[in-house]
């Protein structure tokens, strides 16, 4: 603007100097001064004057429009934030001003795009890494163990649902918190600390640790590591929580098993070694005692060899390993079958064996051997724990609506406690007040609740009072 | 002897009270059996025996239990008993000393050891408890 400014001006002063040469020239005429010739040098003068005023008007007008078209492209640029070149007409005075003005517009277009381009990458880049840690956050979080890490100052930087449930906290807040303050576990505390301040001489521990979870104590691996940094510094501590109370009990359970087994066929084998050394020995005087110890070393061999069966049975069923030959079976027949069998026994304690069995037409799918002992098993059971004179009745019967065959033993007998009747079907479980009354393995009602829930999917149930007798019956689907 | 001696055997199976009973027997001892954990502690209480023989694992009390609980009685302070136990090496030597028992004998024992053991105790002979081993 200044250009033309002071271009405007020049052509002002021009023109009022041609104005004045030919002012001047009309007053000296008039006076009669002026020869012809000299009359003419002045208004050549003025035309010159005022042809050059038009010239610098001209140009004038030139530069001012192009100036306001540069002052135009720029102003779009700005506005639309896009950075091309100033074009105005080839050979024009101020090309001499675009031409650089241009060449550093086309330099700061080649900044921006670097830049732009650097800035993209640098977006993605920090895309993956937020989806990196989201990733690895999901993951920590969905572990079921609990996971907790700190930083090195003790602080907690996260937690997965496990530990919040376990550690009786909330991420949220207690985020950036010294765990001193968000974990009651004194020594859950004192493991993370030792672990993040002996950081360098061990990356990994585990350490087994005790926490009361609704009241229940529970075994926890602890797995303690250290994090460091690439310079070789502690970072943090991340401390995974392991349940292993499961474990841990199956791991006893299979103690007692073991123990119990052992214990179970100590028995009958301690009676047969003795009545064998006995004889052997001639301690058994008279033909009546011999008889005896015979006798006894038959059964008991006979009860060994039951045990086994039994144990064996159980084992193979809680594996899964067990052979299951399903065909149609008739359930009534199978029960007439086992009350033939324990018809003798009845008779031999004057107990009144009743029946009440439907019609042989519905069968069920099953196995018919394993069902015959689950029979068996359950209506010797009733024999046994009934006094004299006592009575058991065995029915058969079907749920029509429900699609089910259902057999029920009930007796006259000692009946269970309600403190016994929780654990009548775990292994080698024996009521301890009716030991007297019977012997038993302890693993009669454990094997008949494998057959019927575990292979063969039924239901079985048993109703008893102390005193009064017991109802077992078991549900079977019908074809 | 100028008496015959009083032993009481303990145990939840027929078969083990009937032989021990037997092999003591023919060799000149008085037996009385009894078939429970309190049971046994009644019987050594009332008759005040010369030994007591028992199970470790019978119904209502344990055969530690009982040899503690008449140990507590000053006539049967110094009673010896021989524990039979299925229950292999899982008895905790330290409930034995505590219970007083003088010696372990593991199932299926030997009525021949029993009757060893039986005269040893009552000879008032050191026990082999200490040493745990059997003849």
């Amino acid at each position: 603007m200044t250009i033309a400014k002071r271009l405007g001006l020049a052509s002002v002063a021009l023109i009022s100097l041609g104005a004045s040469a030919a002012y001047y020239a009309t007053i000296m005429a008039m006076r009669g001064y002026q020869t012809q010739a000299r009359r003419l040098d002045y208004l050549v003068l003025a035309l010159v004057a005022a042809l050059a005023s038009l010239l610098l008007v001209l140009f004038w007008r030139s530069v001012h429009q192009t100036v306001k078209s540069i002052s135009q492209q720029l102003d779009r640029m700005v506005k639309e934030h896009q950075y091309g070149l100033v074009m105005i007409e080839e050979g024009h005075e101020l090309a001499q001003i675009t031409g650089p003005l241009n060449r550093f517009l086309t330099l700061v277009r080649g900044d921006i795009n670097h830049l732009q381009e650097e800035s993209r990458e640098l977006q993605i880049q920090s895309r993956i890494a937020d989806a990196e840690k989201k990733n690895a956050e999901a993951i920590i979080i969905s572990i079921t163990d609990a996971v907790v890490v700190t930083n090195r100052f003790d602080e907690l930087i996260l937690a997965n649902q496990g530990a919040e449930d376990l550690l009786g906290f909330k991420l949220e807040h207690s985020l950036r918190k010294n765990i001193d303050h968000i974990m009651q576990d004194g020594t859950l505390v004192r493991l993370i600390r030792e672990t993040r301040s002996g950081g360098r001489s061990f990356t990994r521990k585990v350490v087994e640790h005790t926490i009361d979870q609704k009241a229940q104590p529970k075994i926890f691996n602890v797995t303690l590591s250290c994090v460091m940094t690439a310079q070789g510094e502690v970072a943090g501590v991340v401390a995974v929580l392991h349940d292993v109370t499961r474990e841990k009990e199956i791991a006893q359970m299979k103690t007692d098993f073991v123990s119990n087994v052992s214990h179970e066929l100590r028995t009958p084998l301690s009676s047969i070694k003795a009545y064998v050394e006995m004889l052997v020995d001639g301690e058994a005087q008279d033909e009546k005692t011999r008889r005896e110890f015979y006798d006894t070393i038959a059964s008991e061999a006979e009860r060994l060899s039951r045990l086994i069966d039994n144990i064996l049975n159980i084992s193979r069923i809680e594996s899964g390993v067990v052979r299951v030959v399903r065909e149609p079976v008739n359930l009534t027949e199978v029960v007439k079958h086992v009350l033939d069998v324990l018809a003798p026994q009845a008779k031999a304690k004057n107990i009144r064996l009743a029946d009440r069995l439907v019609p042989v037409t519905h069968q069920v799918e099953a196995d018919k051997d394993m069902i015959y002992q689950a029979v068996l098993n359950l209506a010797s059971n009733a024999l046994k724990y009934t006094p004299d004179g006592g009575t058991v009745s065995v029915s058969t019967d079907i749920d029509e609506r429900r699609g089910l065959a259902v057999f029920e033993v009930t007796d006259t007998g000692v009946g269970i406690s309600p403190a016994d009747l929780p654990h009548i079907f775990d292994k080698f479980y024996r009521v301890q007040s009716h030991t007297k009354m019977a012997k038993g393995t302890g693993l009669g009602l454990t094997l008949v609740k494998h057959i019927i829930e575990t292979v063969h999917g039924g239901k079985l149930a048993v109703t008893s009072e102390a005193g009064r007798g017991s109802t077992f019956s078991f549900e079977l689907p019908v074809l | 002897m100028t008496r015959v001696m009083r032993i009481v055997v303990a145990d939840d199976e027929s078969h083990i009270r009937h032989v021990v009973s037997m092999k003591l027997t023919n060799a000149g001892y008085s037996v009385m059996t009894a078939m429970d954990g309190e049971e046994a502690l009644e019987l050594c209480l009332a008759e005040e025996p010369d030994m007591l023989i028992t199970d470790y694992q019978m119904p209502f009390l344990t055969g530690a239990e009982v040899a503690k609980r008449v140990h507590a009685h000053d006539a049967l302070k110094t009673l010896p008993v021989l524990m039979l136990t299925a229950r292999g090496a899982d008895i905790e030597a330290q409930e034995m000393s505590e219970a007083g028992i003088a010696d372990v004998l593991s199932k299926p024992f030997s009525p021949r050891e029993v009757l060893n053991k039986v005269q040893g105790l009552l000879r008032g002979a050191p026990s082999a408890a200490a040493t745990g081993e059997t003849a």
